[in-house]
């Protein structure tokens, strides 16, 4: 029997997608995962204007992980320019960083990924009967809004952060505030993890290669060798071993590495760097019984659980040993040069390209996401999937495949539009 | 009983799904909120959207390509009002600033596509349809979301915010970036953001859109005088706004032919 299913748009994902499915005599003949947003042009836009403009242009590639494009752009200049921020300011990225990825995990995790397993068409429809675990996904979005909004000015695009330091350092008893509300929060981290430990998760392994960055002080946020369990690379070779093709029929690139698919994000982060997670987020780790290396998508839910445990007691960390001083923004030399930013953001690792002239003019840009980086790994791994279900029906094939997809926490916003080929 | 609630849509052509989480980043109140509304359709956060009617439909983002274009004008087809959220729908933001770089800075990114996912100009909604109500902002402010619906839900039309950013700007203590030299769109910008960029140490780009009764020439001069030149001039004020600000060019050329500038009356 022949079955073609098509998904036009895949609901409860950040941006539009759309998924072609066929099956022939229990074989997948077709699988082809493609974003379906406008292109913007991003590393276009960016041509032409000032080193100091990048962050605040490329922030809007994305409003979940604007904190993330506003630090990786401003790391790639400079790096460009030779010029290391202070301590301070690098504190304080983490922490921006951080923020934001509490709030993007929990915002993922229970609204758009809670309601495949519970058999709900949405969160606010389960409001009725799990209101207190929504609560807790509120609480969690809520604090990492408010240490956005504290280190950052604003919760979706950031304005402190700037080329050179920090344009309004917060105030101690802001600080302050922040780890109060951190302490406070923490038992909402421990339900997260505990709840999504007690789902059940379909058995897959991905044959994959996890990547994210690695160092030797602590589980990697801004710094270190983009690495596997088999390979290890500094973020200046990443044109060597990251390469970049473009699918006819979408408007995504697809990345690999030796011709190898490869994923990142809170798994990858998770297999490489679980022996820098703070106490207790290494007793969840032991209480959700995950063997690792894991290389089963679907487990990236319980992984995003755990950093959030993580994040808390590391942003708690911040705030009790950061003596703030006040600092200006350091006016840097202007310099030709070539830079890269690569840093871990919810999804993955981000990597920011700029070259500039001597008049600080950037005169070219390359951007590539986390998500264009894991969508081969997704579209490989739903082919493998469905394959077990291919003599069932459309419904439970396409309930199976979104729980897939939904599970590597997709930003199709942000997996569109960058790319590199000729102008036909 | 026939369900008395406002029938209300959310949706999001192309954009970086930012106005759409300021939804939900009503944390306190959203799960009430709802409960205010018939929420028919929200294809982020909901599995199941149904399009025939609505009351009311916010449309985040703008059109970039022909997909986008049949999506808003079945919605509007199928709405009483429609919502302008945010800077894409409402002036075309950072992805319409396409139409005022040179076509060298992007053409290598250009490719053949399918016919469907054609590129378009990039263009706010009302370039192509009616809207009735705008909600600016690069992000819109979380708060005048949850304002707007509340107040429709009991009848009530929103009006806009149309003092300049200025006005909150000083009510909340900041020392003046122009003064600090900084390239400062305050002025000119409508407020109601409570100038929340100029509280964070960071001038204002102009995402929320000109005020009706901007004095554009006294801007530019006022920039010119602090040593910013043409073109910096011009891509910044473009940057967010570009095209809502066909008078740019007129006043630039005016201000270089050495015009006297005019003072608004």
């Amino acid at each position: 029997m022949t079955k073609s299913i098509t998904l036009n748009h895949i609901t409860k994902i950040e941006g539009h997608a759309k998924l072609e499915l066929g099956i022939d005599k229990g074989k997948v003949t077709k699988c082809e995962l493609s974003a379906v947003e406008g292109s913007r042009y991003f590393e276009g836009l960016v041509r032409g204007r000032r080193f100091n403009e990048a962050h605040e242009i490329t922030s809007r590639i994305c409003g979940i992980c604007s904190c993330a494009h506003v630090i990786a752009a401003i790391s790639a200049v400079e790096d460009a320019m030779h010029y290391t921020p202070s301590e301070q300011t690098k504190q304080l990225r983490i922490l921006l960083t951080l923020g934001e990825r509490i709030r993007s995990h929990a915002t993922h995790l229970y609204f758009l990924s809670l309601p495949d397993y519970l058999g709900y068409e949405s969160a606010l429809a389960m409001a009725s009967k799990y209101r207190p675990q929504l609560q807790n996904a509120l609480n969690l979005m809520k604090l990492g809004n408010n240490i956005i909004k504290t280190i950052g000015g604003r919760d979706l695009h950031p304005v402190s952060a700037t080329v050179g330091g920090w344009l309004k350092i917060p105030k101690k008893q802001d600080f302050e505030s922040i780890k109060k509300q951190l302490f406070t929060i923490k038992k909402d981290a421990i339900k997260t993890c505990k709840l999504f430990f007690s789902l059940k998760y379909p058995r897959f392994e991905s044959k994959t290669e996890c990547f994210s960055l690695a160092n030797n002080n602590g589980y990697a946020v801004l710094d270190g060798k983009f690495a596997s369990e088999n390979a290890s690379f500094d973020k200046s070779q990443y044109l060597e071993f990251v390469k970049e093709y473009h699918e006819p029929r979408s408007t995504a690139n697809f990345v690999v590495k030796g011709d190898h698919r490869y994923m990142v994000g809170a798994l990858s982060r998770l297999n490489n760097n679980y022996k820098f997670l703070s106490k207790d987020a290494k007793k969840m780790l032991k209480l959700s019984k995950l063997k690792l290396p894991s290389k089963n998508p679907y487990h990236n839910n319980m992984a995003q659980a755990i950093e959030i445990v993580h994040c808390i007691d590391n942003a708690i960390n911040i705030c009790e040993n950061l003596d703030l001083r006040n600092e200006s923004v350091e006016n840097i030399q202007l310099r030709a040069g070539h830079g890269v930013g690569a840093i871990e953001v919810p999804r993955g690792t981000l990597w920011h390209d700029y070259t500039i002239n001597d008049s600080g003019v950037i005169t070219n840009a390359n951007i590539i996401t986390p998500t264009a980086q894991n969508l081969l790994n997704i579209q490989e791994d739903i082919k493998e999937f469905i394959a077990r279900f291919a003599n069932k029906n459309k419904d439970k094939i396409v309930s199976n495949v979104e729980k897939l997809i939904r599970s590597y926490d997709p930003c199709f916003s942000c997996s569109a539009h960058f790319l590199e080929v000729k102008w036909v | 009983m026939p369900n008395q609630k406002l029938k209300l849509g959310f949706y999001g052509i192309t954009g970086c799904a930012g106005c759409l989480l300021s939804v939900i980043f009503n944390e306190d109140e959203i799960l009430d909120l709802v409960q205010l509304v018939d929420l028919k359709a929200f294809p982020f956060i909901k599995e199941v959207n149904i399009d025939d009617e609505f009351d009311y439909v916010f449309m985040e983002g703008l059109v970039a390509d022909k997909e986008d274009l049949e999506t808003l004008q079945k919605l509007r087809k199928n709405c009483k009002y429609l919502v302008s959220l945010g800077a894409c729908a409402c002036t075309g933001c950072v992805p319409a600033y396409r139409q005022f770089t040179l076509k060298e800075n992007y053409e290598h990114l250009l490719y053949k596509k399918l016919q469907n996912v054609e590129d378009l100009q990039p263009t706010p909604i009302d370039a192509h349809v009616k809207v009735d109500f705008y909600i600016p902002g690069c992000p819109p402010d979380k708060r005048e979301i949850v304002t707007f619906i509340k107040n429709v839900v009991v009848g009530k039309m929103p009006k806009p915010y149309e003092s300049p950013v200025c006005v909150e700007c000083r009510k909340n203590g900041n020392q003046c970036l122009l003064d600090l030299g900084k390239p400062c769109l305050g002025p000119i910008t409508a407020g109601g953001c409570n100038s929340v960029c100029t509280n964070g140490g960071f001038e204002c780009w102009g995402c929320r859109g000109p005020t009706k009764d901007m004095n554009l020439e006294l801007m530019i001069r006022i920039l010119k005088d602090k040593g910013f030149d043409n073109k910096f001039i011009q891509d910044r004020m473009r940057t967010f706004v570009g095209l809502k600000l066909p008078m740019l060019e007129k006043a630039m050329l005016n201000l270089n032919n050495g015009k006297k500038f005019s003072v608004h009356a």
